[in-house]
């Protein structure tokens, strides 16, 4: 794996609709900018390989870096993979869509359920919200959240930005009845 | 608790960390590897809707060493202390509804330089961008050596962008910092430069 960078952004909101946020909303995303490893082999058919080879090292390098960066227990999480403008969205998805990558966030965060996700391909300097949703139970509606990530300079044509996203809570000043109520 | 009474003071509504870490550069290690960090505090622009002949100093005195003091601590805590730190930059954006000098006047005073210079151990001015923008806008942050400014390695900028900020109404007011130059530095210095004038290079310009 050929890392270029590793990017850190924290959002720490103090007020939401004119109140005060107490204790502050943290969430943290941690990105690892990474050559494309399929970057000029044409066609792949066959993408294992390079998925044995990456992902759960990449895996590894960011879960516990964002959960260092959020400074608290996560209760919510999602994950990227924004592929530079040579690649196919697939080595991307790639990368994220295996448990070889997910299960070193999910056993980081004490977490259960799927990582909510984005896959996108782009310039270097795209924005890309990523999802996120409660560790242990997605139906959880107050943790249902985004953000909004861009790296100025990445990915670049041959380049793919995986990232890690956490949340030590749910959407600021959240109050919608629960999914139960409706059912 | 003290947090709060900041947040209440200075109207901050919240504070963005960007910290960049280059691994390699075209496809190599840098021989020094430098981390860039950038905090962008998103407040109420203390001035809005006040007229330009509205003297600015009495909430410059109350605001702009308060958040000095706090993107200054977070830059510290990002890059592991003052020591740590060798070059320095600041920025304002205004959010549409407010002044350009609105922005310079909670980062180009003492209240502010002064603070963030001493927070982070620095003798240089501290240089800077500032523009007025809508919500989202990505402004380029200045940054060179916090105590050698004309040290040609350390000449850099990092990228700061907050998604939802400033509202028309807001300010948002960036620190920024390296602990070390550009990846890969090799453009030589004052003390290196040939002395060039147009004069010496009279064959390539005429």
């Amino acid at each position: 794996m050929k890392i270029r960078k590793i990017v850190t952004i924290v959002e720490e909101i103090r007020s939401e609709g004119g109140r005060e946020v107490y204790p502050p909303a943290r969430v943290a995303i941690v990105a690892a900018v990474i050559e494309n490893p399929w970057a000029g082999s044409g066609f792949v058919e066959d993408l294992n390989p390079g998925i044995d080879a990456t992902a759960s090292d990449l895996g590894a390098l960011l879960a516990p870096q964002v959960l260092d960066a959020l400074e608290a227990p996560a209760e919510a999480y999602g994950k990227a993979a924004i592929v530079g403008l040579d690649g196919e969205i697939e080595h991307g998805s790639g990368l994220i869509h295996t448990l070889k990558f997910g299960d070193h966030f999910r056993k980081a965060a004490n977490a259960t359920t799927l990582l909510p996700a984005v896959e996108k391909r782009g310039p270097a300097g795209v924005l890309f919200d990523i999802p996120l949703k409660h560790i242990t139970d997605a139906t959880i509606r107050s943790h249902h959240q985004t953000v909004e990530v861009r790296v100025a300079d990445a990915p670049h044509a041959n380049e793919i930005v995986v990232a890690l996203a956490a949340a030590a809570q749910g959407r600021p000043q959240q109050r919608l009845a629960p999914l139960s109520t409706e059912q | 608790m003290q947090e709060q009474n900041w947040d209440g003071e200075i109207g901050l509504r919240k504070v963005v960390i960007y910290r960049e870490e280059i691994i390699t550069e075209a496809g190599a290690r840098p021989d020094r590897q430098a981390v860039q960090a950038s905090v962008a505090a998103v407040l109420r622009n203390p001035w809005v809707g006040s007229d330009p002949s509205r003297d600015l100093a009495p909430e410059v005195a109350a605001v702009a060493p308060v958040l000095a003091r706090i993107v200054s601590e977070r830059l510290l805590a990002l890059l592991g202390g003052v020591d740590a730190i060798e070059a320095f930059g600041k920025a304002a954006i205004v959010g549409t509804a407010g002044e350009i000098e609105h922005g310079g006047a909670l980062i180009h005073t003492p209240y502010f330089g002064n603070l963030m210079r001493e927070f982070l151990d620095g003798t240089s001015i501290i240089c800077f961008a500032d523009t007025r923008a809508e919500a989202g806008e990505s402004l380029v942050v200045p940054l060179w050596h916090k105590t050698h400014a004309a040290t040609r390695s350390h000449y850099q900028t990092v990228s700061t962008r907050v998604s939802d900020g400033p509202r028309p109404d807001e300010i948002v007011v960036v620190a920024a910092a390296s602990t070390g130059p550009r990846p890969h530095p090799r453009i030589g210095d004052r003390t290196t430069d040939p002395a060039i004038t147009s004069k010496k290079l009279e064959s390539l310009l005429s």
